[in-house]
């Protein structure tokens, strides 16, 4: 099935640009979340120390909270979510540019034809925004607690979680 | 029949229409006249549910929704094509929501104004914009075409051919609301003439009357208006100090 963007974007706009800028929002937000790892691999490498090639733990070494870690990573797609409130405002205001062609979108006799021009793409990016955002969290969640060593891991990170975020609204 | 029944808009404090009353029959053209700032653009923005308004606007009895909007165009000075796209891609655009679009007038008009099809409207001259904002409302497939000043631009003679060929194509039910300031041009135009001041209809009568008053359309206005003649006199005389 072939999407046709042009009729989710107003009369006018180009389509294709308006992916491409989202698509390359969307994978320069991946590549910041990806940040995590190197605060994982920073924990990691202070858990233990090396004798003769060998890992030893040390007594009592705790990998720091999965939340502390993950940090702003995702911080990335709230933002490109935050920006379409904006970009729903300039597709609105696109069709007062060089004419009024939103006296034409307002007597269409398809009433939604103006929202789901001005809105479409806007709400879709922002619903892969948080859709990305939990892959990733969960990603990032199984990568955490499946290669920290059982000993170095934290309890109840899960709830640690959501109780800093939670806390943080 | 379009009806408009008390019909009144606010904006803020400010009156711009004041409980109107009128009835614009199929097949008629009908000529709306009134200084800046009269409510000429406000009422048509009534009828197309544009702006907020107390009052009833029904046509053929039934509320202007999205149900029969077709039924209603619209030709303005401010322009409500897309500046980007060409008359072509407007043609397309148009055969898509309005199922009674006129393929073959839109072509006709195209042609009689010698307009590019495939060119940007953004990249028309002032006169070109207007003409090809009149031949959408025209070739829309509606029965109430309202025009708010769609001139403002043109020359004399593409005015004046453009008044012959309304009057060659529109058929028998479709009617032309006319918002404008050129009285004696479309004095032998027009069936009706409207005249509205300060939010209210102040004058109407239908074309035939006027010519067996033996009136000019002119003087009518100036009559309704209470036009002082001597104004500019006075004016002159205030500020040379001379008689």
């Amino acid at each position: 099935m072939k999407i046709e963007f042009s009729k989710y974007v107003p009369v006018g706009i180009s389509h294709r640009e308006e992916v491409q800028w989202i698509g390359t929002a969307l994978l320069l937000a991946f590549f910041y979340s990806l940040k995590f790892f190197i605060a994982y691999g920073q924990g990691y490498n202070a858990l233990f120390y090396r004798q003769n090639s060998q890992k030893i733990f040390f007594q009592d070494a705790y990998m720091p909270d999965f939340v502390v870690l993950l940090g702003h990573s995702l911080t990335g797609f709230a933002i490109i979510a935050l920006t379409m409130l904006g970009l729903i405002a300039y597709h609105y205001a696109f069709h007062y540019q060089g004419s009024k062609s939103i006296y034409l979108m307002k007597r269409l006799p398809s009433r939604w034809e103006l929202w789901r021009r001005c809105l479409s793409i806007p709400l879709t990016t922002m619903l892969l925004c948080l859709l990305l955002s939990i892959l990733l969290l969960l990603i990032y969640y199984a990568f955490y607690m499946l290669i920290t060593p059982a000993q170095c891991l934290p309890p109840a990170q899960w709830q640690t979680l959501w109780q800093v975020w939670m806390g943080g609204i | 029949m379009l009806e408009i029944k008390k019909v009144s808009k606010y904006y803020g404090t400010k009156r711009a229409l004041d409980q109107v009353n009128l009835c614009l029959p199929q097949g008629e053209i009908i000529g709306l006249f009134g200084e800046n700032g009269a409510g000429k653009t406000t009422l048509m923005k009534c009828i197309l549910n544009y702006v907020r308004y107390s009052g009833e606007i029904t046509l053929d009895g039934q509320p202007i929704n999205r149900k029969n909007i077709a039924r209603i165009s619209f030709a303005t000075c401010e322009h409500s094509f897309f500046p980007t796209l060409t008359p072509q891609a407007h043609k397309e655009f148009y055969q898509l929501h309005f199922p009674r679009f006129d393929a073959r007038r839109f072509t006709g008009l195209m042609d009689f104004f010698a307009l590019p099809l495939h060119k940007a409207v953004k990249h028309f001259s002032a006169g070109q914009k207007n003409q090809f904002e009149v031949i959408l409302a025209l070739s829309q497939g509606a029965d109430y075409i309202l025009m708010d000043e769609p001139f403002a631009g043109n020359d004399v003679f593409n005015r004046e051919d453009f008044y012959k060929v309304l009057l060659g194509i529109l058929e028998p039910h479709e009617s032309v609301l006319l918002s404008t300031h050129l009285l004696e041009e479309v004095e032998n135009f027009i069936s009706r003439a409207l005249l509205i001041r300060q939010g209210n209809i102040v004058g109407d009568i239908s074309m035939l009357e006027l010519d067996e008053s033996g009136k000019s359309l002119l003087d009518f206005v100036k009559e309704t208006y209470h036009y002082q003649a001597d104004r500019v006199r006075k004016a002159l005389r205030d500020l040379t100090g001379e008689e």
